[in-house]
């Protein structure tokens, strides 16, 4: 008989007993087992939703403690733990408040946010590109080199289109009394994330930043970019003159931040 | 595989709240352990403190995702991020412990229990076969605490872990703790524990406390929330008075952590204890 595949049946069985409170227990269990099961369950659910308390100690604030437990309790058993670390129980948090707290959307952007800046925390340590650097990789370009550059960003920075005001909410969270800050806003806004030496930071950018961000963070050229701002508008000739300057602006501001690695 | 020399040091885990404390000063400990996993991780502020410490202090990986006891074997991409912070930190060892944590599909991030066969036995000694051979040097296992044991045991786990270190030629982290916590919760004795270890293969100690036993809930946790308690460092004192080489002792505190200087307190006590237990071995060794 294959010793693992027995060990693995009695392994995935017992895995359920853990996920599951209402599985029944094996055949041949008795109460003392029932009693040490429960400790492993315990056990289970509170690491998992301290650790999850831990990634997401803003999110948790807004909602309330009672509130954000019961939300990362319908995470986990939505979505139970895969990963080697236990901090990626969290992975995908924003969508499960996005569904719980649908009559307050802030909550799943606030947790994207949160989640975003753990990735960046300990992504892998690049310097950022300098002007002079930046000069230097670019000094021999043409149009045509501007229109097919394409920049690589400092890992774990991201870009998102929000409709909510997170500097708002993130600077009352971090005061010891919450006072709700004016957080709505019309149309949308923009929000940026990276590291910057080891603390993970933000920024509000407009949302056609962020949009221009992520597109070339996903691949996109910089004159494909462009063209996408001139799409935004009308098709006059001073359109096109001002999404290249919108572009140049945008491109001035990631590497002013020290968000570009590298100019491909 | 290159053995692993003893090593008869006291030491503290290193946890995020004493960063400060152990970059500014210099704490008095021969070395110090961590978390294997919280800082398998690419880059940024974590990795940079455990350099610095490293520049000050031997350092010792323990990990609690390895899942030794895993009937699928152990994740090699696992395997090759623990071994990146190996050769990154050069470790005193690196450890893991007795149990399994995962199913291919799903991962518990607890210490769950094997059942103590001899199948489960095969499988745990070609997983730590595995994980030597992969991070290219000898392991510490460490014995689990648990809650359970299976209907289908064949084994003690004294004998288990023994046979587990003769055919791998894997060392042992013993924690006392654990061995008092089944030893409460199963109803076997500490010291036939003890005596039935291959204790020339303990390389380092583990001491935390633990959460007693209620009437409602008739289990002792190992929770690593409090200071030690008396019966754990009876345990301590004749486990050292058994051993014949020096070997690593450490204070586990991972909930409830206090200030440093509590811990150094703590720590000195083992110190004491493992003075006390050396004369003693000493002076029998020179009666007999």
């Amino acid at each position: 008989m294959n010793p693992s595949a027995d060990l693995g049946g009695l392994q995935q069985a017992f895995m359920a007993q853990v996920l599951d409170e209402d599985a029944p227990l094996p055949h041949g269990w008795g109460k003392r087992h029932a009693v040490g099961m429960s400790v492993y369950r315990g056990n289970y659910r509170s690491a998992l939703v301290e650790a999850m308390r831990s990634t997401y100690e803003r999110t948790e604030k807004w909602v309330g403690e009672a509130a954000f437990r019961r939300a990362a309790a319908h995470h986990l058993i939505a979505h139970p733990p895969s990963s080697w670390t236990i901090d990626d129980a969290g992975a995908g948090f924003d969508r499960t408040c996005a569904e719980l707290f649908a009559n307050d959307p802030e909550v799943a952007e606030l947790a994207w946010l949160e989640w975003t800046m753990l990735e960046a925390f300990t992504a892998p340590d690049v310097a950022p590109l300098d002007l002079p650097g930046f000069s230097a990789a670019t000094s021999g370009f043409g149009d045509e080199d501007w229109a097919d550059m394409r920049t690589t960003f400092l890992p774990g920075s991201r870009a998102r289109v929000l409709a909510h005001d997170l500097r708002a909410i993130w600077k009352v969270l971090g005061e010891e009394d919450l006072v709700r800050p004016q957080f709505e806003i019309e149309g949308d806004t923009g929000c940026l994330v990276w590291r910057e030496g080891e603390r993970a930071t933000f920024i509000m950018v407009e949302a056609d930043e962020a949009r221009a961000f992520e597109a070339m963070r996903q691949g996109s050229s910089y004159g494909e970019v462009c063209m996408t701002i001139a799409n935004e508008g009308d098709q006059s000739d001073s359109a096109q003159s001002d999404a290249a300057m919108r572009a140049g602006a945008m491109l001035g501001h990631w590497l002013n931040e020290g968000l570009i690695a590298a100019i491909d | 595989m290159d053995s692993i020399p003893p090593f008869g040091g006291f030491g503290l885990g290193l946890r995020r709240q004493h960063y400060a404390d152990f970059l500014a000063g210099e704490v008095p400990v021969d070395f110090v352990e961590v978390i294997s996993e919280n800082y398998m991780v690419d880059g940024g502020k974590p990795l940079r403190v455990l350099e610095e410490v490293r520049a000050k202090h031997p350092v010792a990986l323990h990990g609690v995702s390895m899942s030794i006891g895993s009937a699928g074997g152990i994740d090699p991409a696992y395997l090759d991020r623990l071994k990146r912070l190996a050769e990154r930190i050069e470790p005193l060892w690196v450890s893991d412990h007795l149990c399994w944590t995962r199913t291919s599909a799903h991962n518990s991030h607890d210490l769950l229990p094997l059942p103590l066969t001899r199948d489960a036995l095969d499988v745990a000694c070609a997983n730590v076969d595995q994980a030597q051979n992969h991070l290219g040097r000898a392991m510490l296992i460490e014995n689990p605490s648990s809650y359970l044991t299976f209907p289908e045991d064949e084994l003690t786990e004294w004998e288990f872990i023994g046979e587990m270190a003769r055919r791998t030629g894997c060392y042992l982290l013993l924690d006392i703790n654990n061995i008092y916590v089944s030893a409460c919760n199963h109803g076997f004795s500490a010291d036939d524990y003890l005596a039935g270890l291959p204790l020339d293969s303990v390389r380092q100690i583990h001491l935390a406390g633990h959460t007693p036993a209620t009437k409602e809930r008739p289990v002792v946790i190992d929770t690593h929330d409090r200071d030690v308690c008396d019966d754990v460092w009876a345990l301590y004192a004749r486990a050292m008075s058994m051993l014949s080489v020096p070997v690593a002792t450490m204070i586990e505190r991972d909930d409830n952590i206090p200030p440093l200087a509590d811990l150094l307190h703590e720590l000195d006590e083992a110190r004491a204890i493992a003075a006390g237990a050396s004369d003693k071995g000493a002076g029998e060794s020179i009666a007999a």
